[in-house]
């Protein structure tokens, strides 16, 4: 059972937020290109290409954002609130009527690649910004597929967009100055592997949507392709080579992480989790390998170091509070326990210079995230309402200074000043 | 290592009492206070069999679970445990139950009873927060629903005590507009 908060994608909202700027980015991935390895069978069979078009789909995470809490799948119907109405998925069946079964490729590429539905032209919800980057090959395969779901009637929903957002000319004009459609072609330098890992995650992953920090007009910051950036007050963490390098992941903690929700290296969450649930636990071995080679931008093995653990310092006041509200989880030592609560120790999420995400987590808690019959992770509480400002800080100075490399120095105001982003 | 807790129980102060390092709560309550009425269900959080209220100032109560919090969280707090609820005498003889443990009894609701310590305070703190701000009647199962869809049961299969808690609330006054 998928419940309402497994539905959210902060990634949306914030490309929503950028139709009220009429700006956008242009997405500092043109310089990434490859081909898919499978997508060089352009000539295969039919039932060929539905298989790997399901496949890519998953990848692509269609499912999430086309299907409604409750409703069927890829039958659209899923909201999106924004500042100036709410926008709806749209019905992505092979229905002739109220789904996409009238398309031929040519309108189905045009979708996909430039954002142009026959209706005319999408919101960026849509990640076509993303999606651009794929091969002709890759999108016959997913419309091969799409043509082959079974017909769903289901008439789209009308967007609340208000005006003047519901008038769609402007993103017209919005794609001529922020949207570049250019297929990916790979890297000579590189190895296959770590080209088909930039193609899964820059085109179908479209992870660069959420992880790019975007400047103050809404663009993306091209020269900090993965830098991190905050969504709905928690932050999609850094995932560039050099921090994934630093925080000592290596290609089996984010095959874990991907396939599984939990790693060495800690859990996901916010977020992450519907985009693990939905789509890269679905990723096959060998381009897991693949996403991990680019994204830690290495084929070769790295050797796990020992998890950070410096010892408790009984004398300090975050010490009680560890222990008090979290050692009951989260271990005596930061250890934690399997399918309830991830280690302290190599925690990624403390281990980063940014100690937001660890404020965030304490003040609002972390959904349960339900994975198979074997793995689930209890929900974790929030304790905005009961501990204080100086309490935040002790504890978030005492969980660093005993399970990572960062320094314990922040303050009750650093604290508050993240509470007010956090909790709006 | 060991620390001094001191914490009231139940309007009954208690400690300063020496707590070895590491103490989960339930295991404060049965080894140290020899309260052994809160149960240890999964250990994990989930089952939600070990909850006990904590009273602020106000006496708003927050209901938390003891086996994954330590005893350092509760130090200095009021808090109320399943022996709280009924009323006794002076020699320690229960003279009445409270509400809610009647409406469970009439209700046939448990059967071994493992979870009725977390069933009994969650209840209770729902019908103190009604008490406080009521509703109206059609919204009383959802809000039953939202109190207790965490309390795990493998007995009775909930219907008799949802129904225990709809009965109450519907029949004690103020508690619905």
């Amino acid at each position: 059972m998928i419940s309402s908060h497994q539905r959210h994608f902060p990634r949306l909202k914030r490309i929503q937020n950028l139709l009220s700027h009429n700006l956008l980015l242009t997405l500092g991935l043109g310089l990434l290109a490859c081909s898919s390895s499978a997508a060089d069978d352009s000539n295969s069979s039919k039932s060929g290409d539905i298989a790997r078009g399901a496949y890519l789909m998953k990848i692509g995470d269609c499912v999430a954002c086309h299907t409604a809490v409750g409703g069927r799948e890829l039958a659209g119907g899923l909201p999106f609130e924004t500042p100036f109405g709410a926008v709806y998925s749209t019905n992505i069946t092979s229905d002739k009527e109220t789904g996409i079964g009238k398309y031929n490729y040519e309108d189905f590429f045009d979708a996909m690649h430039h954002g142009v539905g026959i209706n005319g032209n999408l919101y960026p919800a849509m990640p076509y910004t993303s999606y651009s980057l794929l091969t002709d090959e890759d999108t016959k395969a997913i419309y091969a597929y799409l043509m082959s779901t079974k017909p769903i009637k289901q008439a789209n929903r009308d967007n609340d967009v208000s005006f003047p957002f519901n008038l769609r000319f402007g993103l017209k004009a919005w794609n001529l100055v922020a949207h570049d459609a250019k297929i990916f072609t790979p890297s000579k330098d590189k190895s296959e592997h770590w080209n088909r890992g930039n193609y899964l995650v820059n085109a179908l992953g479209h992870c660069g949507e959420c992880h790019t920090p975007r400047d103050s007009l809404f663009a993306m910051e091209q020269d900090k392709h993965f830098q991190g950036a905050i969504i709905e007050g928690l932050e999609a963490s850094n995932i560039t080579p050099s921090e994934l390098n630093r925080q000592n992941w290596t290609h089996g903690d984010l095959k874990s992480l991907f396939t599984k929700g939990y790693s060495r290296k800690g859990t996901v969450f916010g977020g992450m989790y519907p985009v693990v649930y939905h789509s890269f636990s679905y990723l096959t071995d060998d381009d897991m390998q693949a996403v991990s080679s680019y994204l830690l931008d290495t084929d070769e093995v790295i050797e796990p170091q020992a998890l950070t653990f410096n010892g408790h310092k009984p004398e300090l006041p975050g010490y009680t509070l560890y222990k008090g509200y979290c050692a009951g989880c989260h271990g005596q030592n930061g250890e934690g326990k399997p399918n309830v609560a991830p280690a302290m120790a190599g925690n990624a999420t403390l281990d980063k210079a940014s100690v937001h995400n660890v404020v965030a987590v304490m003040l609002k808690g972390i959904n349960s995230q339900h994975y198979n019959s074997t793995t689930s992770f209890y929900a974790m509480p929030g304790y905005a309402d009961e501990l204080h400002d100086e309490q935040i800080r002790d504890l978030a100075n005492y969980l660093r200074l005993t399970w990572s490399t960062q320094p314990g120095n922040l303050d009750v105001k650093t604290i508050h000043n993240l509470k007010e982003v956090i909790l709006k | 290592m060991s620390q001094s807790i001191k914490l009231t129980i139940n309007n009954q102060a208690v400690g300063p009492i020496d707590v070895a390092d590491g103490v989960m709560m339930i295991e404060f309550l049965h080894e140290y206070v020899n309260l052994t009425g809160t149960k240890f269900g999964c250990g994990a959080g989930v089952c939600h069999a070990c909850t006990v209220l904590v009273d602020d100032e106000q006496g708003i109560s927050e209901v938390v679970r003891t086996c994954i919090n330590g005893v350092e969280r509760f130090n200095g707090k009021r808090i109320r445990t399943i022996e709280g609820h009924a009323k006794q005498n002076s020699l320690g003889e229960i003279t009445a139950l409270s509400p809610v443990q009647e409406a469970f009894l009439e209700h046939f609701s448990f059967q071994c009873g493992w979870c009725t310590p977390g069933f009994v305070n969650e209840s209770t703190a729902l019908l103190e927060r009604l008490k406080r701000k009521p509703i109206a009647k059609d919204q009383v199962e959802k809000v039953i629903e939202d109190a207790l869809s965490e309390h795990v049961c493998r007995c009775t299969g909930y219907v008799k005590y949802y129904a225990a808690v709809k009965d109450l609330i519907l029949n004690t006054k103020g508690l619905t507009l």
